[in-house]
């Protein structure tokens, strides 16, 4: 190698190095001050979650099963069994029957924070957004109003739109016949050493069950209508109250399922997007664990009940982002908000419970009614037979 | 110019000294009125505010001091602006670079489309699409390049990081119009002219698509108001698809000002003592043409039949003589005893039955009889015959009168008013009709459709600006209100888009052939079929080599073929233009039809195509958007059909425009020798009086509007194929024209005086 080479290569290097180094920090701080900022502003402030205030919480167990296609590991040893929670809801609205996103979190324990591990799960094999920069673009550009929202971000990234067409559910019959996916990647380091990667899913017990509420001959100038259509009979907790008499009859099963690749270090940056699906030829899923819910608790439980990424063996965490647009930051971001989660708590504690949602006529609302301000310990509205 | 003496009796050009002196003066006469550029600009010399600032009364023109220095200051400023925007060019040039590493990670979509009401949603297709950032310290990055496909949407991959780094300030998407120019070398380069460019924040940019949905660009549409293809220009200045070029305007203000100063002090004068000036003296104040000139020196000669055959030969007219025997008339040969039937010719210009007009001026129809002889012979008129009114007192449109060359002074008269008529029919049919409106129908269907492939860099030279200059003469000449042509001459505003309309229904580029040569004096002809045959020869070579990149793009082809059938007008000729018409009606339909069929030599037979329940007069070029989609028989068919269509719009937009244009001063550059409307008058006899009764000329404004008018077109030229100043013309169009400038000077043509395009 010449001198001019060299001299190249060492300035190519240091230029990458102050470049990387820049773009982690921008990173770091985005993420910290949105975790901060969601904290004191929602959390804190009117003890809200992110998005998914509307759902009611379970608990039951989890078993591993003994399944000789997914390589041995020390967390998920075959028929290892954990008492569970899961936490089944609606995305931003405090109604049950618009047409919008639902979601699972799983907890393998039966305590409202505390857990060896959590997945949160959406409806619909794509996302909406892909990268924490992209999520701020999706927050930002939400400007929900009257059940409609995220018309301006639809207009400007075709694929959020698709996701949503792909995510949203409208009038499912029930929580338990949806497909859930945990879209991003999580490490999986076996006890083979052998570095991979995992995408985890849950369905319903019996997979033959029909997924209800797809979206048919989606116009997508509607996706960001979101409301209840007109004429539509479902209540504003209809879900819930049909997932609560449902467990009641008689035990819910579910089968978490795992998909897994192979790392390697010239993978490129695409398999991380949440976005694009693996091939499922090449990787298909397999049957990780059942889950068995036995009880629903009540809409107090449900509130406290909270899920983070956090809440992992480190074999199996998250991968390392390195900046707002890699397609891990959006894990690295979700990270961030165990600091939200104890403001939440915290406004429980001190100020009380939200109120249950009523059944009323408040049609495709995404606020509480009465706005609640930081001191006010109870909610004016009737109590629920 | 003139031949020898029409026939051996008696040598007609003895009285002026004979063919040898004649033809000297002659050529001196064409020498001595060609334009000269003033050219001495300077900060208090007057203005004009640009070619579209042109008014037949008042032209916006600068002439007092104050606002001279104003004016002046402001170009000024403008030039130092664009001094400063070159260096800022300079300084920060857009180098082809594209940044980022080799694979993109994102991708920015969407659409070009028109963004007229009428063309809502219709896609542009190969529009050029760029993003460009621009960095703290301006200089350009370009992030991305590629063009808008066939449905008009485009994907541009970029680098995500290298577009959010935090040197970049500005993102903007810039959307460009593909055209060509030649080096002087004769190397061909694309360059672009930005259509629309759009901020893009930059913060908006968070990696996989991001959507720019439909741009609407607003180029090139149809007017919607016109039942004739015209392009919809809202305002010239500012919402115009084009604009002239610089010495366009350039040449305007170095020729015309003198010209504009003397019907400005006319137009003044008149309005405050109309009778201050005669007919004589607004000639005199205007520079000699062909006509005023050779009658100072060989007087009487102008108004010879030997002139007149001349002229209506190889003049502004250039008429087509159609064999006596094939015409439809009621004349017979018997009435022309002594002269070979062989050698006899019969012409129809046909005047104002049939077309809104006003009760001023005389249009008749003309039927007029020649004996051309075989060799170099000028046409002999034998008879004039004139359908419809002549004078106020009698104004039934289908009475008749003819004349001949014994009838004495009234023959004179007859001539003039055949001038007339001829003049006229000249500038609507010809000038008007055939060579701008017809043009600009190629034009919009051209720059609509033709980016890529590259029939573009042949065909778009020589269609640009027609459409401004078709707008500008829509106030200037057509308008009721504003135009000339509505109070000069008898068709009103409404006859005259009749006329237009009819004229186009006639025209198409399919199976067009040059004027048929009558005789060796038949020099229009002649030289038109030289033109023909060169440019055919051209545009054989151009498109031998270029045959795999006008193949790939064959679908640019195809639409502008789409275009061209569906906004066309219906077919003049089609029986059912006839259809409902009973009796006399049908007969001055039929015998209009026929005028046009011989004058523009319409094929009835060639195909045409339906299109909204019409037969559309203008013939598909190919029925494949891919050409190898073709069979082997309409793949030949096609790409003949693409040359002749060539041809014929290059044809138009440059030999015949310039010959009709450029006769204008020879031909209507004398009130009284002929002008574009001759008026009834006050006495029984009608136009049929002397010159010397003005009653029936042009009054004197509208004369002193006509002498600026035929000045204006036949002497603000620009553009030479030859000269090739924009640099657009493939120079071998040129080199091909020099090779055989000795025989077009034969015919009275200078190869240099051929204009690349339609812009007066
Ligand atoms: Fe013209």
């Amino acid at each position: 190698m010449s001198h001019t080479e060299h001299s190249t290569l060492i300035r190519e290097t240091m230029a990458d190095w102050i470049r990387n180094a820049w773009d982690y920090s921008l990173m770091w701080v985005t993420c910290k001050v949105f975790g901060l900022a969601v904290a004191i502003f929602a959390s804190l402030m009117i003890k809200r979650r992110m998005s998914h205030d509307n759902g009611i919480a379970a608990t039951g167990t989890v078993r591993i099963l003994d399944n000789p296609n997914i390589p041995l590991h020390r967390f998920f040893l075959p028929d290892r069994t954990f008492p569970c929670r899961i936490r089944h809801a609606t995305a931003t609205f405090l109604d049950d029957a618009v047409k919008g996103i639902r979601s699972m979190s799983i907890k393998f324990s039966d305590h409202h924070l505390e857990s060896p591990f959590d997945l949160q799960m959406n409806t619909g094999e794509k996302s909406l957004f892909w990268s924490a920069a992209s999520f701020l673009q999706f927050a930002r550009m939400r400007k929900q109003q009257y059940g409609v929202q995220y018309r301006e971000y639809y207009r400007k990234y075709p694929d959020g739109l698709d996701g949503a067409i792909e995510a949203i559910r409208e009038n499912p019959k029930s929580f338990s016949d949806l497909r859930y996916y945990a879209k991003t990647p999580f490490r999986f380091v076996g006890e083979d050493f052998i570095p991979r990667y995992a995408k985890y899913r849950v369905i319903p017990g019996e997979p033959k069950t029909e997924e209800t509420g797809k979206l048919k001959n989606p116009d997508p100038r509607e996706i960001p209508n979101q409301r209840v259509a007109a004429h539509n009979p479902r209540g504003r907790n209809y879900l819930k109250y049909e997932y609560r008499d449902r467990v009641k009859k008689g035990p819910v099963h579910y089968l978490l399922q795992i998909q897994l690749r192979n790392a390697a270090t010239d993978d490129k940056p695409e398999i991380f997007n949440n976005m694009l699906p693996w091939n499922e030829d090449l990787y298909p899923w397999h049957d990780l664990a059942e889950i068995e819910i036995t009880e629903t608790l009540n809409w107090n439980e449900s509130c406290r009940t909270t899920f983070s990424l956090t809440h992992m063996p480190e074999s199996l965490g998250i991968i390392p982002a390195r900046s707002i647009f890699d397609y891990n930051s959006l894990n690295y971001m979700r990270a961030q908000s165990a600091v939200a989660h104890k403001a939440r708590l915290l406004n429980y504690r001190l100020f009380g419970y939200p109120p249950e949602i009523p059944d009323n006529d408040n049609r495709n609302w995404s606020d509480w009614e009465k706005p609640p301000r930081i001191l006010n310990r109870t909610y004016l509205v009737q109590k629920k037979n | 110019m003139s031949g020898k003496p029409p026939s051996p009796r008696q040598d007609p050009y003895a009285k002026y000294g004979g063919y040898d002196n004649v033809q000297r003066i002659y050529r001196e006469c064409i020498e001595s009125t060609k334009p000269v550029p003033s050219g001495n600009r300077g900060v208090l010399k007057p203005k004009l505010k640009g070619f579209h600032h042109l008014d037949i009364a008042y032209s916006k023109m600068v002439t007092a001091t104050p606002a001279l220095i104003l004016d002046w200051l402001y170009e000024t400023y403008d030039r130092v602006r664009d001094q400063i925007n070159q260096w800022a060019m300079d300084l920060f040039p857009r180098y082809p670079k594209i940044w980022g590493p080799k694979e993109k990670d994102s991708v920015i979509v969407g659409r070009t489309t028109y963004a007229s009401r009428e063309d809502l949603g219709t896609p542009l297709h190969h529009m050029r699409v760029e993003i460009w950032a621009r960095t703290w310290w301006l200089s350009w990055r370009r992030l991305a390049k590629g063009f808008s496909d066939h449905d008009g949407n485009f994907r541009l991959k970029y680098d995500l990081r290298t577009a959010r780094s935090v040197a970049v300030r500005k993102i903007r998407a810039e959307v460009s119009q593909k055209y060509y120019r030649y080096s002087k070398t004769g190397q061909l380069s694309p360059c672009y002219c930005i259509a629309l460019a759009i901020p893009i924040p930059k913060s908006d940019l968070v990696g996989m698509q991001y959507n720019l949905r439909d741009i609407q660009i607003d180029i090139w549409s149809y007017r919607p108001d016109s039942p004739i293809p015209r392009v919809k220009i809202d305002d010239l200045q500012d919402e115009a698809p084009e604009k002239y070029v610089e010495g366009r305007d350039d040449a305007i203000t170095d020729q015309f000002i003198p010209v504009e100063l003397i019907k400005l002090r006319h137009v003044v004068q008149l309005r405050a003592h109309p009778d201050s000036l005669t007919i004589d003296q607004i000639q005199r104040d205007y520079p000699p043409n062909l006509t005023t000139c050779l009658e100072k020196r060989l007087p009487g000669y102008t108004r010879s039949d030997m002139f007149f055959g001349e002229r209506m030969m190889n003049g502004m007219h250039a008429l087509t003589f159609q064999p006596f025997a094939n015409a439809q008339t009621k004349r017979k040969a018997e009435h022309y005893q002594d002269v070979d039937p062989d050698h006899l010719y019969h012409v129809v210009n046909w005047g104002y039955q049939g077309y809104d007009h006003n009760d001023i001026y005389a249009f008749p129809t003309t039927e007029m009889v020649f004996e051309i002889q075989p060799g170099d012979f000028v046409p002999r008129p034998l008879s004039i015959t004139f359908t419809g009114a002549l004078s106020a007192f009698d104004r039934d449109p289908y009475q008749e009168r003819t004349f001949f060359p014994t009838d004495g002074k009234k023959w004179m008269q007859a001539k003039r008013v055949a001038r007339c008529v001829g003049g006229l029919i000249s500038e609507v049919d010809d000038h008007f009709a055939r060579t701008h409106v017809n043009v600009e129908q190629y034009a919009i269907a051209a720059f609509r459709n033709l980016r890529l492939n590259p029939i573009a860099s042949l065909l778009l030279p020589h269609l640009k600006e027609v459409s401004l200059v078709d707008h500008t003469a829509d106030r200037l000449l057509i308008s009721q209100e504003f135009g000339y042509l509505p109070r000069a001459s008898a068709l009103t505003e409404k006859g005259l888009h009749q006329r237009v309309r009819d004229t186009l229904g006639m025209l198409n580029w399919k199976d067009y052939e040059p004027m048929r040569v009558v005789n060796d004096h038949h020099h229009y002809a002649k030289a038109e079929t030289l033109f023909w045959k060169i440019t055919e020869q051209y545009i054989e070579e151009f498109m031998g080599e270029n045959a795999a990149g006008i193949r790939m793009h064959w679908a640019e082809i195809y639409r502008m073929s789409q275009d061209l059938v569906t906004h066309s007008v219906p077919d003049f000729n089609h029986h059912h233009h006839l259809h409902g018409l009973e009796g006399h009606d049908k007969e001055v339909k039929a015998r209009c039809m026929s005028y046009f069929e011989h004058r523009f030599e319409h094929k009835t037979h060639t195909h045409r195509e339906h299109h909204d329940g019409e037969c559309r007069a203008l013939s598909p070029i190919t029925r494949q958007a891919n050409f190898a989609d073709l069979d082997d028989q309409a793949k030949t068919e096609d790409w003949e059909n693409l040359k002749e269509l060539c041809c014929y719009a290059i044809h138009h937009a440059t030999f015949l425009h310039s010959w009709v244009n450029e006769h204008q001063h020879d031909d209507i550059g004398e009130v009284l020798y002929c002008s574009l409307g001759i008026r009834f008058g006050e006495h029984p006899d009608g136009v049929l009086r002397p010159e010397s009764d003005h009653k029936i000329a042009l009054d004197p404004l509208r004369a002193t509007q006509m002498l600026w008018w035929s000045n204006l077109l036949s002497r603000t030229e620009y553009g030479a194929i030859t000269k090739n100043p924009d640099g657009d013309v493939n120079p071998r169009f040129g080199e091909l024209l020099q090779e055989h400038a000795e025989e077009f000077e034969r015919y009275g043509i200078s190869v240099d005086n051929i204009e690349s395009r339609t812009n007066i």
